[in-house]
């Protein structure tokens, strides 16, 4: 009972400080590839000079995050006289709460057995095994969409309660543009339900670890190349950010919906803004990236196609399976933030329009023929 | 003493959910700001959510918050965002003048429960207590056994908002006349 108790806490932790270091590492990353997609040197002003010495450690403009948080920690806290206090004081923490506990279902490693990491440990931990996620929960993918569906309310009652009128545009356009899109993104996932029969996440990494046609990884991208391209741009309507940012506007809307916010409570808004890119790129290699594991690669070890297997100590397992998944979320995090550099922002009535009546038909008709398909090859 | 309070844990957690969704269904009702009553509800359908979930039916608690709070609250946040929150009927006072008349009836009546019943509390069922109940088992008894009863809801629904839009025209008739 209580090495379990140990355990969750290990990976609450893990989990945490995870999340928010892909937050502080995103906002450098989305500066430092913003300057390198333009031929900048850029994010360079930060420095720390070592104290009685003239040498300036810049490490590429890494303390940039740090500098940032500074700034927003000791900034003036202005508050605006509005109708609803109470709202406008609740709101940066509906938008930032549910986005860390979206994590908490998904899987950042296979099982753990820490008799078998140390030999030592199995004197407290005995021979159990624990699953590396923090909460192993049959309905995993629903929670998942429960839990996004929070942070809409969040959106619109900052904007709302901010009695700003570019803020109510902002929340009104945050609200609908995240309904059409959140829609599309449920969809898209739906078909891969149906192949791997189980919206748990954990089975659903489980099942990616084979393979397809015998040489070909069994992951969701393979069986749904469609979806996986619809997912992503849904995830990043879903998330606010360019070429959909239409909520945040800033030569329209100066900042949207929270443009009433200051210091720490607009740093809220933008750290789960940058969160929710690391979470999308989590659920992104959960669902169609294989999650935790490499390519032909389970507990055991490797597998590979042509017969040949190669058997790993655990401790080399869970090592590989955390930096793996570590290492692909980073690369979708990367590429997302390439979208943000490379495309400019859709025309309002573009957006909805792209999502009712471009992405939502290709996500029905995705579903559609892969329902077909599901029960033609069980049939 | 730390396993012991683990094993009461999840009774524990249990009222502590049921109780902050009693307190936020008790405020939905009292309060008379629009969107504090939103706010009420949302947080009273998120606690149910954590209720269901403590009681190990992962999928009813997704469902709950996924479709009363990502799908119809925010639909009401949407629309009472649109009000004017400066609107002297829609806001009048902060409590209804029954407000504290209501609360201590409120609590004499919990008192009541509380004496009179608190021996026959439920408790959180621990551990695995028969199967559990999955996806498969969640969409067989939905599709077979409760597919009717669905289907009427939402044929309810739609006549619901087909009134509703009736009563708008009727009240714009009567403006305009």
């Amino acid at each position: 009972m209580i090495a379990d108790l140990v355990i969750a806490l290990v990976f609450i932790g893990y989990a945490i400080s995870v999340l928010m270091g892909f937050g502080t590492i995103l906002t450098w990353v989305e500066r430092k590839q913003a300057a390198v997609m333009s031929d900048r040197i850029g994010a360079n002003r930060a420095y720390i000079r070592i104290p009685g010495t003239k040498v300036k450690l810049v490490w590429w403009g890494l303390f940039h995050g740090m500098a940032d948080g500074l700034k927003m920690l000791l900034k003036e806290d202005f508050k605006p006289r509005t109708y609803d206090w109470y709202a406008y004081a609740v709101a940066p923490w509906v938008v930032f709460t549910p986005v860390l506990l979206v994590f908490a279902v998904i899987p950042f490693g296979g099982a753990l057995t820490p008799a078998k990491l140390w030999a030592p440990l199995a004197g407290f931990f005995g021979e159990k095994s624990w699953p590396m996620q923090i909460a192993t929960l049959d309905a995993g993918i629903l929670i998942v969409f429960a839990f996004s569906g929070l942070t809409i309310i969040g959106a619109m009652l900052a904007g709302w309660s901010s009695s700003n009128k570019f803020s109510l545009l902002g929340a009104l356009r945050a609200g609908s543009q995240m309904i059409s899109y959140e829609l599309v993104l449920a969809l898209t996932v739906l078909g891969l339900i149906l192949i791997f029969g189980t919206v748990n996440l954990d089975t659903i990494v489980r099942m990616q670890s084979g393979t397809v046609l015998g040489f070909l990884p069994a992951w969701g991208i393979v069986y749904q190349p469609f979806a996986a391209i619809l997912f992503l741009a849904a995830a990043i309507a879903e998330n606010k950010r360019i070429p959909f940012d239409l909520p945040e506007a800033e030569s329209e809307l100066i900042a949207g919906y929270f443009t009433e916010y200051s210091a720490m409570k607009m740093g809220l808004f933008m750290f789960a803004e940058f969160i929710e890119i690391a979470i999308v790129g989590a659920l992104f290699t959960t669902l169609f990236l294989g999650g935790y594991n490499l390519p032909f690669m389970t507990d055991a070890g490797f597998a590979f196609p042509g017969g040949g297997t190669v058997a790993m100590p655990h401790g080399a397992v869970v090592v590989t399976q955390l930096a793996v998944f570590l290492l692909k979320v980073f690369i979708v995090c990367s590429f997302q933030i390439l979208i943000r550099w490379t495309l400019p922002r859709f025309r309002y009535d573009q957006v909805l329009t792209f999502a009712w009546k471009f992405m939502f038909p290709l996500a029905l008709a995705n579903l559609c023929v892969t329902a077909v398909a599901v029960w033609a090859l069980r049939a | 003493m730390i396993s012991d309070f683990l094993a009461h844990l999840d009774t524990l957690l249990l009222w502590a959910f049921a109780g902050c969704a009693f307190v936020s269904a008790a405020l939905m009702l009292v309060l008379r700001q629009p969107m504090r009553v939103a706010m009420a509800l949302v947080s009273c359908m998120v606690f149910l959510g954590g209720v269901y979930g403590l009681l190990g039916v992962h999928f009813i608690a997704a469902f709950q918050v996924l479709i009363y709070v990502g799908a119809v609250m925010v639909f009401m946040v949407y629309a009472i965002m649109l009000l004017d929150p400066r609107d002297e009927a829609a806001s009048g006072g902060k409590y209804s003048k029954f407000f504290w008349p209501g609360l201590i009836g409120f609590a004499l009546l919990a008192e009541a429960l509380a004496v009179g019943y608190w021996n026959d509390l439920p408790h959180a069922p621990r551990g695995a207590a028969g199967e559990p109940f999955d996806i498969t088992r969640f969409s067989a008894a939905f599709l077979s056994e409760y597919w009717l009863h669905f289907e009427l809801t939402s044929v309810l629904l739609l006549a619901a908002v087909v009134a509703a839009l009736a009563v708008i025209k009727e009240n714009r008739r009567h403006d305009r006349g």
